[in-house]
């Protein structure tokens, strides 16, 4: 599972997003660049310029046709993905920390920083999904996280809640039509910071990592916590990948709580984990400093990690990683095989 | 007897793992029936639906560009 290692960033990536058809991975990093690559061979496509300020998160409308992406410079900005063109700047008293598309890309969530005399937000906006459309000023929507900030948020199926993972390692469900919250559960550690939320193919559940060094995958509709994946390290992303069920989490701790060897050596790893039985089952060395995001490609064929280090790895799947399974996944395998020739013999 | 032992803590383990694939199964079984139905109830459309629509449209702009070109072409013969 060689790397292709994309050098195009000048600081820490901040988010890592691939398409949905799998093609594009996007990135954004400290240095106000966004940069778009092929997933197959990493070579750049080009890059979006215009922010004033480091960019902490990206998303992608379903149809590859808009790009949204939240910054330090308190903007979110929505660029037209073929031609690079900014289609709208939206300015917030903040820094923008996450954006996040619906299912179906008709709206857009962002969450703003808290500061002096602002807490933290989660603001919806309505998209038209057109590159000619004017698109609307005013917000759909204002919550006001009054407890403890949001870090991270998004849209769960059919667009029906607005899931938050805050501050204080709680995680927040809130009805998406009207705002009002739902539930607020402390699902991390007591103060250890959720860094990061990533959601399944189909928006049911997803997978919250934190600085407690632990990542939980939680379903959507009641925040039932279903598995619990424990690191040694602090995380900072966490991701599902399809096709086979494994979830993959990055992390780290910061350059100057390390030895210098270790770090020179490029030791901080991707670890994967098997989803269902929650054992670790491999780790993915290479990045120099800590991992700041990790994306699985959503076609299965392989995942993308971005480092502190200023580099992006994309790596390809091999045989072994399909090939890879316990007795009882291949025994379960084997008995839908099975089911399906009978069936198969039964309709002939 | 050691390999007995050996053997029947295997096969707790190999027990558990099945009990967990065969919880996990079924509560996406629940879950996706559940979210199809209310899909339905609220008349969404599939997200696979939007990409395969979107995909349509760039395949038939692409044709009519490749049949705009030709048309020119031969009004230049």
């Amino acid at each position: 599972m060689r790397p292709i290692l994309l050098a195009g960033h000048e600081r820490a990536l901040t988010q890592i997003r691939y398409n949905r058809d799998g093609d594009l991975i996007f990135s954004v990093s400290k240095d106000q660049v966004i940069c778009v690559w092929f997933s197959h061979n990493g070579e750049r496509l080009g890059t979006y310029r215009g922010h004033q300020g480091a960019i902490w998160t990206i998303d992608i409308d379903p149809t590859s046709t808009l790009l949204a992406s939240g910054s330090a410079d308190n903007t979110i900005r929505l660029w037209e993905i073929k031609t690079g063109k900014l289609l709208k700047t939206w300015d917030f008293p903040t820094a923008v920390k996450r954006v996040e598309f619906s299912e179906d890309g008709t709206k857009l969530l962002g969450v703003t920083e808290k500061r002096m005399g602002h807490l933290g937000t989660i603001v919806v906006l309505d998209i038209k999904p057109d590159v000619d459309a004017e698109q609307a000023d005013e917000k759909a929507l204002t919550i006001v996280c009054q407890e403890s900030k949001a870090t991270v948020a998004g849209w769960s199926y059919l667009s029906k809640y607005i899931i938050a993972g805050h501050e204080d390692g709680s995680v927040s469900q809130y009805d998406a039509k009207t705002g009002d919250l739902i539930y607020n559960l402390p699902i991390h550690e007591l103060n250890q910071p959720i860094t990061d939320l990533q959601w399944s193919h189909d928006r049911t559940y997803f997978i919250t990592a934190s600085k407690d060094k632990t990542a939980k995958l939680i379903t959507a509709k009641d925040l039932e916590v279903l598995k619990t994946y424990t690191a040694d390290t602090p995380l900072n992303s966490a991701t599902i990948t399809p096709k086979k069920d494994f979830v993959i989490l990055g992390g780290g701790q910061a350059a100057m709580d390390v030895t210098t060897t270790a770090a020179r050596q490029g030791k901080f790893e991707a670890r994967f984990y098997h989803k269902i039985f929650e054992d670790e089952i491999g780790r993915v060395r290479g990045h120099f400093g800590p991992l700041n995001t990790v994306a699985a490609d959503p076609t299965g064929k392989g995942y993308a990690s971005g480092g502190e280090d200023g580099y992006v790895r994309v790596h390809h799947f091999d045989k072994g990683y399909y090939d890879f399974m316990y007795e009882v996944e291949r025994e379960r395998a084997n008995k839908l095989a099975q089911a399906q020739a009978q069936a198969g013999t039964a309709t002939a | 007897e050691d390999a007995e032992r050996i053997s029947s803590a295997d096969v707790a383990v190999v027990e558990a793992r099945r009990r967990l694939l065969n919880e996990w199964y079924a509560w996406r079984e629940s879950i996706e029936e559940e979210v199809d139905e209310e899909r339905a109830a609220l008349g969404l459309p599939d997200p696979e639906e939007l990409l395969r629509k979107k995909a349509e449209e760039i395949e038939k702009a692409r044709a009519a560009a490749a049949d705009a070109e030709k048309a020119e072409e031969e009004i230049v013969e």
